[in-house]
């Protein structure tokens, strides 16, 4: 089943087009990869999928995004109800500059998910839980979320994300600021979110495509050149830009 | 040029640079220093105060009260002091002419009335009595007291006569001339004699004109900023506001007095001279001041932590409240302070606006006429009287004091949120 579908997306910014006629399908629960060269449109493509594109004053999108079937490009569409659905993990650890409690308690305490104080007790912990962070700082849950290394805090923003239970997790390179002990940590991370959550991860990494998605999109210069199963994209691409840049031969 | 003198030269130069910077500094030392002793050197006699103790006769015949009957508060306040003083100061020299004792009556301050009275009426016993009062010594003899008045110049050119200062030295010699801390000098109004004059009126109405100023132009200015920078579409429009923001800030301040003249008092009709009129006056002027302040904050605080709060599906309001206003808050409250620093040392729109208003009472409502610090330096530096003088700087240390304390309260909020999450 598909999660979402995206259908003749174009994006400018400004006068500039970033993206030329995307059509794309997502499964859901599956991990998928979006890889091509920098400035190739993966992260506009990303930011369609939960409007951040919104952000951004000159930056026009058109065409047709629907999750769940509902077009989520109308302009009666409520975007703090789509992102509550659609959450967003971003290149650099973006902690608040709070507490770790107060991190995690924010999302539910905005959209009134927890009743009562042991019940936000529980989201957090379960957050922390299941983005495997819950061991490293269950003893200082009160202490400025800031203060943890690079890769506790981006683990720190998935648990942030997923105390709202969004169904999708879009990801914007959540490893390349990070160790490579911690990226493994991350990628095992996000296997294990794929049972609850779909899950879309840009990334500059040919090789963590491979290891974590299912699913792959090739993006090349705004256009979305290919794609299919991870498996097809790296081992038989149909595109010849596919299979020089898999190759290494640019990008 | 080998390699080696290049590197002589580079370490040259360096060292020069380091000595220009080292020298700037110094420079910039020396003029705090010599304005601050000039200050100091002049303005510290201001806080002692010269009393004349003087043996009075509360006789019920001078007072024209019923010598066997205890005088009652009213009987009290009825009295004629001023003959009395007058009679008193006649002992200091029974042999005085006319003229004579017209030149012993200003050896006191005109207060002395007053001060008689208020004596016998903290102390009824004294009634019938000979007792020691302590009386302020005019500003001439004041001054002659703590040596800011030359005594070797010809009579006619001094403030204080020959005979004035025969009266004086014997006093001095039985021991009846006092020194204290000059308390009258903060719980008095202006007055226009130096030895009286206070900074009670002005400092309240610094503060007033202060708190008036604060309490419109924080909330005003943190609104545009924060709707400026968060909210507001980018366009000409908006760059035509920037535009006239920062030359609003760049107004010399005598325009918002004119302003404040012509519109506040002329067209709303708000009552002249009050700290409110200078309260809303001085906050037009700290207006762009603090919302330049406040953007910068806002701009400072990292697009990401704004992402972070949209992904989470926080409105636009809810990220700006929760988030990116808190984190602002310490740079935008910084700038405010320096920006009512700034208010507090205006004086020119205040002239305008009345301010400049020989006022003796304390002020105690924004709505009561007063005067305020800076606008009080500048009366008093017109005074011709010699006792000013040393007011003038007394004045200014306390404006200094003010404007220390609340750079470093601005100092410090920044350093306390700055420290928080680092």
């Amino acid at each position: 089943m598909n999660k979402i579908e995206a259908k003749n997306v174009d994006v400018y910014y400004g006068a500039k087009q970033a993206l030329f006629d995307i059509n794309m399908d997502i499964e859901a629960n599956k991990v998928t990869a979006l890889i091509g060269p920098s400035g190739c449109g993966k992260s506009t493509f990303l930011r369609c999928l939960n409007r951040m594109n919104d952000v951004i004053d000159i930056c026009k999108v058109s065409g047709v995004v629907k999750i769940n079937d509902y077009d989520i490009n109308q302009k009666d569409t409520d975007v703090v109800r789509l992102r509550e659905k659609v959450g967003m993990i971003f290149q650099k650890p973006n902690p608040f500059p709070k507490t770790i409690y107060e991190n995690i308690s924010y999302g539910p305490e905005i959209h009134g998910i927890a009743q009562s104080k042991s019940e936000m007790d529980n989201i957090v912990e379960e957050s922390l839980r299941k983005a495997a962070l819950w061991e490293e700082v269950k003893d200082r849950i009160h202490e400025p979320g800031t203060g943890l290394s690079g890769g506790q805090q981006q683990r720190l923003c998935i648990a942030r994300t997923i105390s709202i239970k969004p169904e999708v997790i879009l990801m914007d390179e959540p490893c390349s600021a990070l160790d490579p002990i911690a990226t493994a940590q991350i990628e095992e991370l996000i296997d294990e979110l794929r049972k609850e959550h779909t899950i879309i991860i840009v990334t500059h990494s040919m090789s963590q495509a491979a290891r974590v998605s299912q699913n792959t999109g090739f993006f090349h210069l705004g256009k979305l050149i290919e794609v299919g199963s991870t498996d097809k994209i790296f081992k038989n691409p149909t595109q010849q830009q596919t299979q020089d840049y898999i190759t290494g031969r640019f990008g | 040029m080998n390699k080696e003198e290049r590197l002589i030269k580079r370490y040259k130069a360096e060292k020069r640079f380091q000595f220009y910077g080292k020298a700037a500094i110094f420079m910039a030392l020396l003029f705090l220093v010599v304005f601050l002793t000039k200050i100091f050197s002049t303005g510290y006699t201001a806080f002692q105060k010269t009393w004349l103790v003087i043996p009075v006769n509360y006789n019920a015949d001078l007072l024209y009260l019923d010598p066997d009957k205890k005088p009652t508060t009213e009987d009290i306040n009825d009295a004629d002091f001023y003959e009395f003083g007058i009679e008193t100061f006649i002992t200091l020299d029974p042999d005085a002419s006319e003229d004579q004792i017209m030149e012993l009556k200003k050896m006191f301050a005109f207060t002395f009335e007053r001060e008689l009275k208020y004596y016998l009426l903290d102390n009824p016993d004294s009634f019938g009595k000979t007792v020691d009062v302590k009386l302020t010594a005019s500003d001439d003899l004041d001054q002659v007291f703590k040596g800011n008045y030359p005594r070797d110049i010809p009579e006619n050119r001094r403030r204080a006569s020959d005979y004035q200062l025969k009266i004086f030295d014997k006093l001095s010699e039985d021991g009846r001339v006092i020194s204290e801390f000059n308390a009258s000098f903060f719980t008095n109004a202006d007055s226009r004699e130096a030895e009286l004059a206070g900074i009670a009126s002005s400092f309240m109405g610094s503060l007033f004109s202060i708190l008036v100023c604060l309490s419109i132009a924080f909330p005003v200015a943190l609104l545009a900023a924060v709707y400026l920078e968060e909210f507001a579409p980018k366009n000409r429009f908006t760059d035509f506001i920037e535009v006239n923001i920062n030359n609003l800030a760049a107004v010399p301040s005598i325009v918002f007095g004119l302003l404040g003249l012509g519109v506040l008092l002329a067209v709303f009709g708000l009552p002249r001279s009050t700290p409110l009129v200078g309260g809303i006056t001085l906050s037009l002027m700290t207006l762009p001041t603090i919302i330049i302040a406040a953007r910068a904050s806002l701009k400072a605080v990292p697009p990401s932590i704004r992402e972070a709060a949209l992904a989470m599906g926080a409105s636009r309001m809810q990220t700006t409240m929760h988030h990116t206003v808190p984190l602002a808050l310490p740079g935008t409250l910084s700038g405010t302070i320096i920006g009512l620093a700034q208010a507090l040392g205006e004086t020119a729109p205040l002239i305008l606006i009345g301010m400049v208003a020989f006022v003796n009472t304390i002020p105690g409502t924004p709505m009561d006429p007063a005067a305020s610090l800076p606008v009080q330096i500048y009366i008093w530096a017109e005074s011709a009287e010699r006792g000013f003088v040393e007011k003038v700087s007394a004045c200014i240390m306390v404006l200094l004091f003010f404007l220390i304390f609340m750079n470093l309260g601005a100092q410090l909020i920044r350093h306390k949120f700055e420290k928080k999450w680092n």
